[in-house]
């Protein structure tokens, strides 16, 4: 029996505060309409706007790039705006009947009605498992971000980083900044690739300024930066119920395909290794609200499909963001402000004329975002060979100990979409129902199991869509569409 | 042990954490990870099936590979948790 204050209304919820969120809020508040912002994290910003929450001392002179400037703007001005903000709160499910279920920061469980719902759910990192990516001081290099950023603290004084990405050099310069000894910047994907791909680039100049700037600083800063280098092992002593973390890292060069040129391994001694492999969008949310889903290499794998407004196939859900395929802050503020006009719109609040002068400017900028969003993620897209190149050993999803080689049995047996491997190997079946090992399965089922990704489909997600407390499952429990 | 914590930053306030009946001091405004990190503890759970000791991962709530036991309730991120004074928390062997 759910009590009344648990049923709450509002006009319009929009669930993740990133760029998108906030900057959708921050028109729509201007309005005569009731509005709930809702997400999961401590504070306001998503992942890409924080700060230390701290008195700063040196830091007064920090400035963060002119992006977060306008991104932390909108953070201060919906603060003094009329919306509802519930921060530390997890989205249990979706429901057709325009329903969310919530679960509060103090742990209550809210059925939330809405007319209009807009997901901007942002994007999570990319994973490459290799042997040892489980042991405590292998970090993702959001986590070494996030921990700078948000706590001040760092994650050892030494740290060695590999992956795919530019992120890996902001990460880096951030970390010398904080005085920190990066050992060296180790990239999966090769330099010529992308020297192939200048004369594009300049194209698209004033956007990669961003990240030129942090290559640059780590080029002057003389830390070393190796290409087509691939982690071959994180070792420590760890295994078999040790009690060990991480200890050293053995590297080694690749060939174009990603696959490991034996004999050029090389060992680094470190207690902390910092790992990133690009961003996935996170598609939970309105996949258990049954919004279509399409899959792109260049938008970062399974995205949620829209038109130019901003609809989902769900009439009333829009959908904005990294969760239309991976792009940037720029593509979400764009983003976050197409929603809102449409949102307007379908209010009423705007007239005809004025949403078609809008989403026509915005459109425009918009496909310029898209075209940059293609040209980066194939850039650092992860080589097939690297994925094949997995030895069967390796624990893939971490959740439930599955490792390559269950992943590679199940595939032989026939289980060639990603439902049927769930069930066949329990793959993704743990706490992060998928959400870290999914986007690695779903590439090794289409090298693999050679089907088209429609026919392989995301890991179904269903309520709760992240683990809640027994209470919220009972409450969800009695809600009809479980 | 080394300190972790980036020198140039002026801390809030002290807090002291209880961690497996061990006193831990952190600062207001810091996430619980971070604290724990700071403090040396980097195994934070165990594998289920393997048993095979486990740390933080992804640092934003998404892979669950922080949890601990925090007040008593299980299975909290620790990634998702601002510390509190006389904060009490478990890791479990």
């Amino acid at each position: 029996m759910s009590n009344e204050k648990n049923n709450l209304k509002y006009n319009v919820v929009i669930v993740g505060s990133g760029f998108s969120g906030i900057v959708a809020a921050g028109i729509l508040a201007d309005y005569d309409l009731s509005i709930l912002l809702v997400d999961e994290n401590i504070h306001l910003g998503g992942q890409l706007l924080r700060k230390i929450p701290v008195e700063l001392g040196d830091y007064s002179s920090y400035r963060p790039e002119y992006i977060k400037r306008i991104g932390f703007r909108f953070v201060e001005s919906i603060k003094n705006k009329k919306l509802t903000i519930m921060n530390r709160a997890c989205l249990v499910g979706a429901y057709p009947d325009h329903r969310l279920m919530i679960e509060s920061e103090r742990k209550e469980v809210l059925s939330v009605s809405y007319d209009v719902l807009l997901f901007a759910t942002g994007a999570r990192e990319r994973f490459l498992p290799f042997k040892g990516w489980n042991l405590p001081g292998v970090y993702s290099t959001g986590l070494v971000q996030v921990l700078m950023k948000s706590s001040g603290v760092l994650p050892a004084r030494e740290m060695l980083i590999a992956g795919s990405g530019l992120f890996l050099f902001s990460v880096g310069c951030e970390f010398l900044k904080n005085k920190g000894k990066a050992l060296a910047i180790l990239e999966q994907t090769g330099m010529m690739d992308k020297v192939k791909m200048l004369p594009q680039l300049f194209h698209q100049f004033s956007k990669f300024s961003e990240g030129g700037k942090f290559l640059a600083k780590i080029y002057l800063s003389g830390v070393p930066v190796k290409y087509r280098r691939k982690i071959v092992e994180a070792r420590g002593k760890g295994g078999n119920g040790g009690k060990g973390a991480l200890e050293e890292v053995v590297v080694g060069k690749t060939d174009a395909s990603g696959k490991l040129l034996v004999g050029t391994e090389k060992i680094y001694k470190t207690n902390a290794l910092a790992v990133g492999y690009g961003f996935v969008p996170n598609i939970e949310g309105p996949q258990s609200a049954g919004c279509d889903l399409e899959f792109s290499d260049w938008k970062g794998g399974w995205t949620v499909k829209v038109n130019e407004k901003l609809e989902t196939s769900v009439e009333n859900i829009l959908a904005a963001g990294e969760i239309t395929g991976v792009g940037g802050a720029l593509k979400s503020i764009n983003e976050g402000k197409i929603a809102a006009f449409s949102i307007l719109h379908k209010f009423e609040k705007i007239t005809g004329d004025d949403y078609s002068r809008q989403l026509k400017k915005l459109t425009n900028e918009r496909r310029r975002h898209l075209a940059f969003m293609d040209l980066f993620n194939s850039l650092y897209r992860i080589p097939p060979g690297a994925l094949l190149d997995i030895p069967d050993d390796t624990v893939v999803c971490r959740c439930e100990d599955i490792t390559m080689g269950d992943i590679k049995k199940g595939i032989d047996m026939g289980f060639t979409t990603s439902r049927g491997l769930k069930t066949a190997v329990r793959v993704s079946m743990g706490n992060c129902q998928g959400r870290t090992c999914g986007p690695v399965v779903f590439d090794l089922l289409s090298l693999l199991g050679k089907q088209e990704p429609g026919a392989i489909g995301p890991f179904h997600a269903r309520p709760p869509l992240k683990p809640v407390s027994i209470d919220a499952l009972a409450h969800a429990a009695r809600a009809p569409y479980l | 042990m080394d300190d972790l914590r980036i020198g140039s930053i002026k801390r809030k306030d002290k807090v002291t954490l209880s961690v497996n009946g061990k006193k831990v001091e952190a600062y207001q405004g810091e996430t619980l990870l971070a604290a724990l990190l700071a403090a040396g503890y980097k195994r934070l759970k165990r594998s289920p099936i393997n048993h095979d000791p486990r740390g933080a991962l992804c640092g934003m709530g998404v892979c669950f590979e922080c949890i601990v036991t925090v007040n008593g309730i299980p299975n909290t991120r620790s990634c998702m948790t601002e510390v509190e004074n006389n904060m009490e928390i478990e890791i479990h062997e």
